[in-house]
């Protein structure tokens, strides 16, 4: 399922700007970690992070892991200068104010799925 | 007593998400423009810059080494330390858990500088210095003790990388010697007060990865001298030493 329409379905908000992010990317993989060195470990390229970390490192963590995207649970509020990197390295961010277990397993329903699904 | 102003948590360029031009030099200027009569540089998982910096100050400014060592929980704890060849022998326990970097890394996390004193690079380090150590909290206070350390929970007012942040409670029973607030809690204000129930004393330290945040908080001491022992002293409150409220 396309990102963008993933974010419709679900009542994601979009943190960054439509024009750098990757709302086109087909997204059929997901995972959910708040330990960065995990995230970096294991979650899958192209795919979707759940997450309540919101260090400024997430950028860098999901940019070099290769993810299409990242969704803060619970309405993290994220530091502008963190939404500025994920605008320069073109990673969409989203937030929803679900928590971590129901955000993925709506993902689940729409057809996203772990590692080892 | 002296009053000494401390500012015990500087990051060097070693660190990759530290601006690079925080030399050895750069970071002594930056302190003693401050007024600073103490620092200690605590770059990630590493002490390798901590010698050239100490160097850079030599008999202007006291510089502590220390670390900032990640746990497993993705908590950092500053690790300061009574001499640079100590500190260095604890990065490299350290340094043995940690990955070698992959392509891409320097892109996303930053360059890791090895500096010399007059602020020359003298090696480009290659172990994945942002990542976390396979080390809990508890065996992190362990090897920083074991190193003749103390053990500081990092910025624990934060909510990404402090103790609490991570682990939704402060461990009492790690033995921390004592508490790090970043510069975003007012010193003297009802939320200082706070941290001061776990009964450890409470640090102001900037995190400073730039060279215009180096003395951004810090730490009142009441010690004869700005040296480690003296530190060690007025953490434990002992012989008339004392941290004081800013």
């Amino acid at each position: 399922m396309k990102l963008e329409d993933i974010a419709t379905e679900l009542g994601f908000a979009e943190l960054t700007s439509d024009e750098t992010g990757s709302r086109d990317a087909e997204i059929d993989r997901g995972y959910a970690s708040d330990l960065l060195s995990d995230v970096l470990a294991h979650a899958p390229e192209g795919g979707l992070l759940v997450t309540l970390q919101v260090h400024l490192n997430v950028i860098a963590v999901a940019s070099h892991a290769e993810l299409a995207a990242v969704v803060f649970a619970g309405s993290r509020r994220l530091d502008d200068e963190v939404i500025a990197k994920a605008t320069a390295e073109g990673l969409s961010l989203y937030s929803s104010p679900a928590d971590t277990f129901d955000i993925v397993g709506r993902l689940y329903a729409l057809g996203v799925k772990g590692n080892h699904a | 007593m002296n009053v000494c102003l401390a500012d015990l948590h500087v990051h060097s360029a070693l660190s990759p998400c530290a601006a690079n031009d925080m030399t050895p030099p750069a970071i002594v200027a930056a302190a003693l423009a401050e007024g600073l009569d103490m620092i200690a540089v605590c770059d990630h998982n590493s002490a390798r810059n901590t010698a050239a910096v100490q160097a850079a100050g030599a008999g202007r400014l006291t510089v502590l080494a220390g670390m900032e060592i990640t746990t497993a929980e993705e908590c950092h704890v500053v690790g300061l330390f009574p001499g640079a060849a100590v500190a260095e022998a604890a990065g490299a326990e350290v340094g043995a858990t940690l990955a070698r970097i992959e392509d891409g890394y320097e892109t996303f996390f930053g360059e890791q500088h090895v500096l010399a004193a007059d602020g020359r690079e003298t090696a480009r380090e290659t172990l994945a210095l942002a990542t976390a150590t396979p080390l809990d909290v508890d065996a992190v206070v362990d090897l920083v003790h074991r190193h003749g350390g103390l053990a500081v929970a990092a910025h624990i007012d934060r909510r990404s990388f402090g103790v609490i942040g991570q682990l939704g409670f402060f461990p009492a029973e790690a033995g921390f010697d004592a508490v790090e607030l970043s510069r975003h809690v007012t010193p003297g204000s009802r939320r200082q007060e706070e941290f001061k129930t776990y009964g450890l004393p409470v640090l102001h330290s900037s995190d400073a990865h730039y060279r215009e945040d180096v003395g951004a908080a810090r730490t009142v001491l009441r010690c004869a001298a700005p040296t480690f022992h003296e530190l060690r002293l007025a953490l434990r409150g002992e012989r008339g030493r004392s941290v004081a409220d800013a």
